[in-house]
């Protein structure tokens, strides 16, 4: 704690003893209360066993060869990682891994940072804006890649009708059928999806950076573009630095979009290191192989991570720079001798547009961009919402086109109302939507209750006592979680649920969100602690109150716009999680409606696309009531530092 | 180096008026100040002036020359803000420097004229720290170096002083004045502390609500406060207000008399012929070289000072004197001055 604290100590001692020395001898001094471990032990214990143990066991699993049908295990060292080594299969991923990445950071880089300086500025409707722009990031990999993989569908998706009704049919392309073209288009789709979280933490730097800033600049005589290079960009450097990371991980860890738009197809073209871990694993069964190159893909992450922080990380001054002799601040500099003004040319004059003109073109410039993101981002979405509108027949018309021939509500009443919709045969997948969605909201609403609860506890522990080693290393302990892929550890999680009877429970689902959510709502709240300050705490337990109490009375309502931000974040992640659900369900009992929707790609009856448009509208309905009515709750949350996995 | 007109020069933020129709005309090389409480308009004033805010009416003549209209960039001014707006990436060398090299200077040039806004300043030592490194005293000085080291045609000032601590505030603003007087500079300061405002100035330009209340010499504003508002917004204990009708001297009813606590003091000893007010004694206040005295004239507090307190008795009668001439009259339905 503070020096304050130190008052009953005996005067002679504290004058030569260092404060470290005092607190050991006095235990109330700077002791860490029994409070502080009970409010983390429940989350470090989660995470310890529904994480650890399972990391532990692929890593026991990346040693082994193995036999599934069998079940014998064969020691067999590093010779899994040997034989990746020279496997060609897995260096041509590796390659298309990082075309992968590269071209996606570099894309939502880029884009996210124009989106975010356009949302800065004030206009009309730009609250709304700042809406739309989160919903494509808001909504489920899944839903995401069920629509772009319409719009690019061959001869009767949306992108080849509209250049057909617009009379450019010679432009249709089969799209994802070539492989490189195919490889671009989804990364342009993970651009697609993940830019939004870019600008939303480009936004929250840009809302912190003091406005005179750009006004001192300005009167020194720079203009917009050395502006932009001379004080935006280096004030953003922290916040890029933890984008990248972030951009990098989620890009390498991108699965649900691969699994619903191409399966690594065609061909290997879009097959990488995650879908060829997946592939190994759960199609070929080696397991052994498998959690080997999902260990490569971990490794990969913790390396280009550490790079950054090595290249973009904060630097402190110049070395030599040091020791500066002290000055008397303020001090009149006594005798001086002055180094002589030098001739300066008279100020420069600037060529000037006329100023209606230069306002005229920059007002004109602003619009168009505006306009260009809102087609950016609404677009897609509003089309999904027509395709689910649209007769089922429509969709897969040739020639293709955008416009329907009428609108209707049967897709909907197909996947709401099964029995009902007499004389329309209804298919199965069809008839699991309502239990999908109606497991969708029980496990979600049960992960953020667990969530905030254990999370907030944790969060202030952390926040308050994050420079006792204890809790620095458990803190970073939970941020590595963060950074290991979910393909790591579904496979033990699917081997130990087993044993446990635990397959297909919405129980088993909630244990596994709350392994990577936790962590994530204990960061979120730590850092919404770290910003009220310590003297609540101390007038509260001044007052009388009980540690619990004080929580209880005093901080949480405090805390409330966290615990809200973060109950929205656990909410939507397990909203939209694909992947556990995906592996630890297998019947509708506990399916989740992005399981549901991915099944009406692996069922063979193929113009259900109706019905699974209108589910997939129902799956970003939660996403999009979201964005609009949270939006600075999300803001709060990319703030504190919270991402989707 | 350069004169600035304000010609009836009004801003609106939508329909909320933030200045209304200033007229201010500084001399080449005047220090001047704008003095008022929080939310005046004093800093939006300076804005404009510098270009980083619109006018809505009116025109700001540098020279004699419109420009209104021109980008702060192309206006040749300086402003040193609040709170300093150091380029928080750039060592002081690249803070000096660039204004500098936003002119396109030559490097040799740059070195030499941050060399001597470095020595100017006292900052050699600190050239390669960065502002994070620094105290509040050496950012400012840093602030004042990049705002002089292109030679401005007008240094402009947002209470550069406002955070820091007393005792420096004084040595720096002492500082402030020696530099303006070397560099000849026109100078227009912001400031809600009036003291400052009066030892800085040539000229105090007070202003309340948008609107422009007095603009004269310091003990002008100070001797012969024009209204009200500046008769009691200047001086610190505030001046001492009594109804015409009530106070002893037959001033009238409508009427309000002034009086600073400096120039009311105990009776006795004193010319007699002057002012006199008898209340009970409620208080004193030990402040150094005087001691305030605050007294309960029928019912309303009126403040005295006195050198010596010894014989006065909290709870105790005291008639209060003061000179004639030391007397303000003002208009009580206008506020404005009234000759005595």
């Amino acid at each position: 704690m503070s020096v304050s604290d130190d008052i009953g100590t005996p005067r002679g001692a504290s004058i030569v003893r260092s404060p470290a020395a005092l607190r050991k001898r006095d235990g109330r001094v700077g002791r860490v209360p029994l409070f502080a471990y009970a409010a983390v032990a429940p989350t470090l214990l989660i995470v310890l066993a529904v994480v650890g143990v399972p990391l532990a066991y692929s890593l026991y699993l990346s040693l082994h060869r193995t036999n599934p049908i069998t079940k014998t295990f064969i020691y067999v060292g590093f010779d899994n990682y040997a034989s990746l080594a020279g496997n060609a299969d897995f260096a041509a991923a590796l390659g298309r891994t990082a075309y992968f990445a590269a071209f996606s950071v570099a894309g939502t880089t880029v884009l996210g940072l124009a989106m975010a300086l356009l949302l800065n500025e004030r206009f009309f409707g730009r609250g709304v804006l700042r809406s739309m722009v989160l919903v494509p990031w808001a909504m489920a990999p899944v839903s995401v890649g069920v629509l772009w993989s319409f719009i690019y569908a061959g001869n009767f998706g949306a992108l080849t009708g509209l250049l057909n009704d617009l009379g450019l049919g010679g432009w249709a392309l089969p799209w994802l059928g070539d492989g490189f073209r195919a490889l671009n288009l989804v990364a342009l789709t993970n651009v697609w999806s993940q830019a939004p979280l870019t600008a939303l933490m480009l936004l929250a730097g840009l809302q912190s950076m003091p406005g005179s800033l750009h006004k001192a600049a300005m009167l020194d005589g720079a203009g917009p573009v050395a502006r932009f290079f001379a004080i935006t960009l280096p004030w953003l450097k922290p916040n890029l630095l933890f984008i990248s990371i972030i951009a990098t991980i989620n890009s390498l860890m991108a699965f649900d979009i691969l699994w619903i738009m191409t399966r690594g197809g065609p061909g290997a073209a879009t097959t990488v290191l995650s879908w060829l871990g997946y592939l190994t694993s759960f199609q070929f069964l080696r397991f052994g192989q498998g959690a080997a190159i999902l260990y490569c893909l971990t490794a990969l992450s913790f390396v280009l991570a550490i790079a950054y922080f090595a290249i973009l990380g904060p630097r402190r001054s110049r070395p030599g720079a040091r020791p500066v002799p002290p000055t008397v601040d303020g001090g009149v500099p006594g005798a001086r001798t002055l180094a002589p003004m030098a001739v300066l040319p008279p100020p420069r004059v600037r060529p000037r547009l006329p100023r209606p003109v230069a306002l005229g073109l920059a007002r004109g410039g602003f619009a168009i961009a505006v306009l260009a993101l809102v087609l950016w981002s609404a677009l897609p979405v509003l089309a999904l919402i027509l395709m689910s509108l649209t007769p089922a027949s429509d969709l897969i018309r040739t020639p293709a086109t955008v416009v329907p021939s009428g609108l209707t509500l049967q897709n909907f009443q197909t996947v709401l109302m099964p029995s009902s919709s007499g004389g329309f045969s209804t298919s199965v997948q069809a008839q699991r939507v309502p239990l999908a969605l109606i497991n969708s909201i029980v496990v979600g609403a049960c992960v953020s209750l667990v969530c905030i609860v254990l999370g907030t506890f944790a969060g202030y522990a952390f926040a308050r006592h994050g420079r006792s080693r204890f809790f620095a290393v458990s803190l970073w302990g939970l941020l590595l979680t963060r950074m290991t892929p979910g393909l790591t550890l579904v496979l033990p999680f699917f081997i130990i649920y087993r044993g446990f009877g635990l397959i297909d429970t919405r129980t088993g689902l909630i244990i596994a969100y709350c392994s990577f959510l936790l962590p994530l709502s204990a960061w979120m709240m730590r850092s919404y602690f770290e910003g009220v300050p310590v003297s609540l705490d101390r007038a509260a337990l001044i007052d009388g109150c009980s540690r619990v109490r004080m929580m209880w009375s005093v901080l949480l309502p405090v805390v409330r716009p966290g615990v809200i931000a973060a109950a929205i974040f656990c909410f939507l992640a397990s909203w939209n999680e694909f992947l556990f659900a995906l592996i630890l369900t297998s019947t509708p009992n506990a399916q989740t409606i992005p399981v549901v929707i991915s099944g009406f790609l692996s069922q063979a009856q193929f113009y259900e696309y109706g019905p699974m448009f209108a589910a997939s509208v129902l799956s970003i309905l939660p996403p999009v009531l979201v964005a609009f009515f949270f939006q600075r709750f999300l803001v709060q949350g990319a703030l504190s530092g919270a991402v989707k996995g | 180096m350069t004169s600035i007109t304000i010609e009836t020069v009004s801003k609106s933020y939508g329909a909320m008026p933030v200045l209304k129709g200033l007229d201010i005309d500084i001399r080449d090389g005047e220090f001047v100040s704008f003095l008022g409480p929080s939310g005046c308009g004093k800093s939006t004033l300076l804005f404009c002036i510098a270009g980083i805010e619109a006018i809505s009416a009116g025109r700001i003549l540098f020279d004699g020359q419109d420009v209104s209209r021109l980008a702060p960039r192309d206006r040749n001014i300086a402003l040193v803000f609040q709170d300093y707006a150091l380029y928080p990436h750039m060592a002081v060398r690249d803070n000096l420097a660039f204004p500098l090299r936003q002119q396109k200077l030559g490097p040799d040039v740059v070195r030499r004229q941050v060399d001597w806004a470095a020595g100017l300043l006292g900052l050699e030592a600190l050239l390669d720290r960065m502002p994070a490194e620094l105290s509040g005293g050496q950012r400012q000085r840093v602030a004042v170096g990049r705002a002089i080291v292109r030679n401005p045609a007008a240094l402009l000032m947002d209470e550069p002083l406002s955070n820091l601590d007393a005792s420096l505030r004084v040595r720096t603003r002492t500082e402030i004045k020696r530099l303006q007087r070397e560099l000849r500079t026109t100078v227009a300061f912001v400031t809600h502390d009036q003291e400052e405002a009066m030892v800085l100035s040539d000229r105090v330009a007070v202003m309340n609500a948008g609107v422009l209340q007095q603009f004269a010499e310091p003990m002008t504003i100070y001797r012969q406060p024009a209204n009200l508002f500046v008769a009691g917004f200047i001086g610190s204990p505030q001046m001492n207000f009594l109804p015409g009708d009530g106070a002893p001297g037959g001033h009238g009813a409508g009427r309000l008399i002034g009086v600073r606590p400096f120039d009311l003091v105990p009776a006795g000893g004193g010319p007699g012929d002057g002012f006199a007010l008898t209340g009970e004694l409620a208080l004193i206040e030990p402040a150094g070289p005087v001691h305030y005295l605050d007294v309960d004239v029928g019912g309303r507090m009126v403040k005295a000072t006195c050198v010596d307190p010894s014989g006065l008795q909290p709870g105790a009668a005291l008639t209060l004197t003061a000179p004639r001439h030391t007397l303000h009259l003002f208009d009580a339905s206008s506020g404005l001055r009234l000759a005595s």
